[in-house]
């Protein structure tokens, strides 16, 4: 893994260190990772499909409280699966917004950034705004109007309620929908005498003013770059209309995936039937393996290799086809094994493979592939062939020895040459080029 | 598992006080820790080194943990071999290497004579408490000390 390790403590040295609190929590308590295809147990816990299957193999219970537990009680959770992957989305970025030092020493300062920052990632607020400055003459206009007016009265009634401390909190988030609008026309307010986008002062802010002042309340001052676009219009612009409209406004590109739409649309694969479990002790050797070919799966190595490549292939099986909302295909997941597999055995394959590779370069009949395959099956243990082994190789042996030979002859006479010419960088080039031309050589015999 | 250098990173990040655990340079699953004594315990005031290893299948299955410093506990063996349930029987892989630890940072704050490994020294802990927890106190003192 050449990325670089995330974890929650990221967040304790920034300005909302709470943050780390909702990292933890996005994470798999098994991988420590954050949660991949996450599914629920009955007694309330989540964790990554592979990483509770696996587990679960091996011990029915949950790794957090103890209960007992059995695959067939996990349930997805597509909802957790899309707000993990939202937060990733925008970790970086957040994380970069809240390190940054305080400019101005307001707090208010970096709950704009970072609202603004939030925003900008999910495509759906850019639309928001966007619809702001292009709304006239849409159908939606008037849902948009009743519903900025309810919510200009939540306002007004959380402002007189909680006072001005709230109102200012407020404000700010508003601002920071505000800040993308940098050409808007700015207008006073003949009430507070502030300035606002026009917009924004005939359809809502007027209204504000104006029942605050009936309330007997005087309004609050702001700053003249606080302004009050935002709330009221994102909360009318909330999923349906905005959801809609994106899709055949802007095609979602791969950072911009709607997290919303993906959750709201979300259905289980039933095409594919959940693969059982397998009971190994009472099957032959002919029967895993026509179990194994009947997946499409290599049936090569011992009956151990051949079960725990059952075993594994119906983990990433299930958790793929019952637990994922967005299932890969079949042949992806058979890569996914074998690229397990190799991991898995690294330790033992590595060296044969090294070994193979070598090999490999110097032949090409296939004849040749299947013998050596079938020798290097017992590379390792008692069975393994010696004779066999070098019969099968004597003719790149005895071109090895041959080459060795010449190499050695010429070495000498270039330790001659050079003791008359002083020629040190040859002596040295010379027999590598002499060795790929050599396997040229092989290659074509 | 890629989780290994996730929790190194978290180790080092975010170290829990009294406890410390290093990767060695070569082999990134095993570790060098040292624990302190907890305080009013006999074992105060000492700093025992102890070797921890993550199995290939981890968290699957428990890390193994070993004392390295001697020490006269009724649960923990001349080998250094410790005896506590979330190492074998009660592991799950939601425990991470500090809250494994942890537990046995506990473990030497309240040893259970009940349960021994060490037979002898459990024995010795039953029937004459104070006597046994001098000794333990006598081999910090000897074999714990801080440097």
């Amino acid at each position: 893994m050449d990325q670089i390790i995330s974890d929650a403590s990221d967040f304790h040295d920034t300005q909302i260190p709470n943050i780390s609190q909702l990292d933890a929590l996005l994470r798999c308590h098994i991988c420590k990772d954050f949660l991949k295809v996450p599914v629920l147990t009955p007694c309330g816990h989540t964790f990554c499909s592979i990483c509770i299957r696996e587990y679960i193999n091996r011990q029915s219970k949950c790794p957090l409280c103890l209960n007992e537990l059995r695959e067939s009680m996990l349930r997805s959770e597509f909802l957790v699966n899309e707000i993990v992957q939202s937060f990733q989305s925008v970790r970086t970025k957040l994380l970069e917004v809240v390190k940054m030092p305080t400019i101005s020493g307001s707090e208010d300062k970096s709950l704009i950034e970072l609202g603004s920052d939030l925003e900008s990632e999910s495509g759906e607020n850019i639309q928001s705004s966007k619809e702001l400055e292009s709304e006239e003459g849409d159908d939606d206009i008037q849902i948009v109007g009743t519903n900025q007016t309810k919510s200009t009265l939540r306002h007004n009634l959380r402002k007189t309620v909680s006072g001005p401390r709230i109102n200012k909190s407020i404000s700010s988030i508003e601002s920071m929908f505000t800040k993308r609008q940098t050409n808007v026309r700015m207008a006073q307010c003949p009430i507070c005498e502030d300035f606002y986008p026009i917009k924004t002062l005939e359809r809502v802010h007027l209204d504000e003013c104006l029942t605050l002042q009936s309330l007997g309340k005087k309004p609050v001052k702001r700053k003249a770059s606080s302004t009050d676009t935002g709330l009221a219009s994102k909360m009318t612009k909330a999923p349906s209309t905005s959801q809609k409209r994106m899709k055949s406004l802007t095609p979602p590109k791969d950072d911009n995936i709607s997290h919303l739409e993906r959750y709201v649309t979300s259905v289980v694969d039933t095409e594919h039937q959940r693969l059982p479990k397998l009971d190994f002790t009472a099957m032959s050797l002919s029967q895993i393996k026509q179990k194994l070919s009947a997946l499409k799966l290599s049936t090569v190595g011992s009956k151990q290799d051949m079960i725990a490549r059952y075993n594994h292939f119906e983990l990433l099986w299930n958790s793929n086809f019952v637990d994922s909302m967005d299932p890969v295909s079949e042949s992806e997941l058979r890569r996914q094994l074998t690229s397990w597999e190799a991991s898995n055995n690294s330790n033992n394959v590595n060296t044969n493979n090294n070994i193979g590779r070598l090999m490999m370069q110097t032949k090409k009949a296939d004849t040749k592939t299947v013998e050596y395959n079938k020798l290097l099956k017992n590379f390792k243990n008692d069975k393994f062939s010696r004779t066999e082994w070098a019969t099968l190789f004597n003719k790149e042996f005895k071109q090895l020895i041959k080459q060795a030979r010449r190499n050695l002859e010429k070495d000498r006479q270039k330790l001659n040459d050079e003791n008359d010419h002083e020629h040190g960088i040859e002596g040295l080039t010379e027999p590598s080029i002499e060795n790929s031309s050599l396997f040229n050589k092989n290659e074509t015999s | 598992m890629h989780n290994n250098p996730q929790e190194t990173e978290r180790l080092i990040s975010d170290p829990v006080p009294g406890i410390t655990a290093e990767p060695h340079d070569d082999n990134l699953r095993y570790f060098k820790v040292s624990i302190e004594g907890p305080e009013q315990s006999p074992y105060e005031k000492g700093i025992f080194q102890l070797e921890l290893y993550l199995p290939d299948d981890y968290p699957m299955e428990a890390p193994k943990v070993r004392f390295l410093t001697k020490i006269y506990h009724p649960n923990i063996d001349r080998l250094g071999r410790i005896c506590l349930d979330i190492l074998k029987t009660n592991w799950s892989p939601a425990l991470q290497i500090r809250t494994v630890l942890l537990s046995v940072q506990a473990l030497l704050a309240s040893p259970n004579p009940n349960d021994p490994l060490a037979n002898d020294v459990a024995e010795d802990w039953i029937k004459n408490e104070e006597g046994a927890k001098n000794t333990a106190r006598e081999w910090t003192l000897l074999y714990a000390k801080k440097e």
